[in-house]
């Protein structure tokens, strides 16, 4: 803002104070979630003219899913999963067994953090049993998330 | 009780465990096994024992040296919690719902548990991924090779 061309003239403490409130006023009524009147008649409150407010509307209605979804990223939660790769090994011989065929599944749960960069990715290795279990326990929750839903 | 020095003793066993981890690790079979001993210059009856040690203990020895071999962490077990989350300190009203899971790893004898959460889609899409993945076992690719390599 403080390079715009249009903007030259106006003293910038006062830019920075007028794009300070505007930002705060967005975030406020983006927050809780505030509709078109509420924000009409606290903008009348604070003695803007209507065409002014008709203006802020517009612009803020043409923006609002993006800024809810923005302000709906912001906070902490656990390591989130964003995708899982897998690897199937069959080992034939290892340095203290020789002989030793065993097949088994490598998985990889690729993590991230939501504040920081990124985060080590989970990997283990588990037997088809094992994977069976893990698949298992994951379908009994996708499928009480569908019964969720349906409520 | 021997009337043996110390040393001949402890020879004697790391000699005798030598014996039977390498033979358990090759999985030699028993006229290889004899053959071997029967360098040694030990009388028939010495020979006939450590061969019968040698079949009684070959499995667990082979289990127990499985166990060495440089390992990741494996999978124990999965806790999992459907949870929705309503508001925040950033965004009031919302209704966003996510999977908390807890995973349950084993590393040498170490549990460790790690708290883990996802998304619904990402949840069907790990599901659909990991299906595969059993899927392959049964494919005929992986059963001619396990079949061939025994």
């Amino acid at each position: 803002i403080l390079d715009d061309p249009d903007l030259k003239d106006i003293d910038p403490t006062v830019l920075k104070h007028c794009h300070a409130a505007a930002a705060t006023c967005i975030l406020e009524a983006g927050k809780q979630k505030a509709d078109i009147s509420a924000i009409s008649t606290c903008l009348e409150d604070c003695k803007l003219d209507k065409e002014r407010i008709e203006q802020f509307c517009t612009e803020y209605q043409k923006n609002k899913d993006a800024l809810e979804i923005l302000l709906g990223s912001i906070g902490r939660s656990p390591l989130h999963i964003t995708d899982v790769s897998w690897r199937l090994e069959y080992q034939i011989k290892n340095n203290q067994l020789h002989k030793a065929y065993q097949p088994s599944y490598l998985v990889t749960l690729n993590v991230e953090k939501s504040d920081s960069g990124s985060h080590p990715d989970v990997s283990f290795s588990c037997t088809m049993e094992q994977l069976q279990d893990l698949v298992g326990k994951l379908k009994d929750a996708a499928k009480s998330l569908e019964r969720a839903t349906q409520m | 009780k021997l009337n043996i020095g110390v040393d001949t003793i402890q020879h004697g066993v790391e000699g005798l465990v030598y014996l039977l981890t390498e033979s358990s690790k090759l999985m030699i079979s028993e006229v290889d096994f004899q053959d071997s001993i029967n360098v040694l210059g030990f009388s028939d009856e010495l020979n006939k024992s450590l061969l019968q040690l040698y079949l009684d203990n070959r499995k667990e020895i082979r289990s127990i040296l499985g166990e060495l071999a440089p390992r990741l962490p494996s999978y124990h077990s999965l806790e999992w919690r459907l949870d929705v989350q309503l508001a925040s300190r950033s965004l009031r009203q919302q209704i966003k719902p996510a999977v908390t899971m807890k995973l349950h790893l084993n590393q040498n004898e170490d549990q460790t548990a790690q708290v883990l959460q996802t998304d619904p889609a990402t949840l069907l899409h790990l599901i659909q991924q990991l299906e595969q993945a059993l899927g392959e076992m049964k494919m005929n690719h992986c059963r001619r090779i396990v079949r061939n390599m025994k």
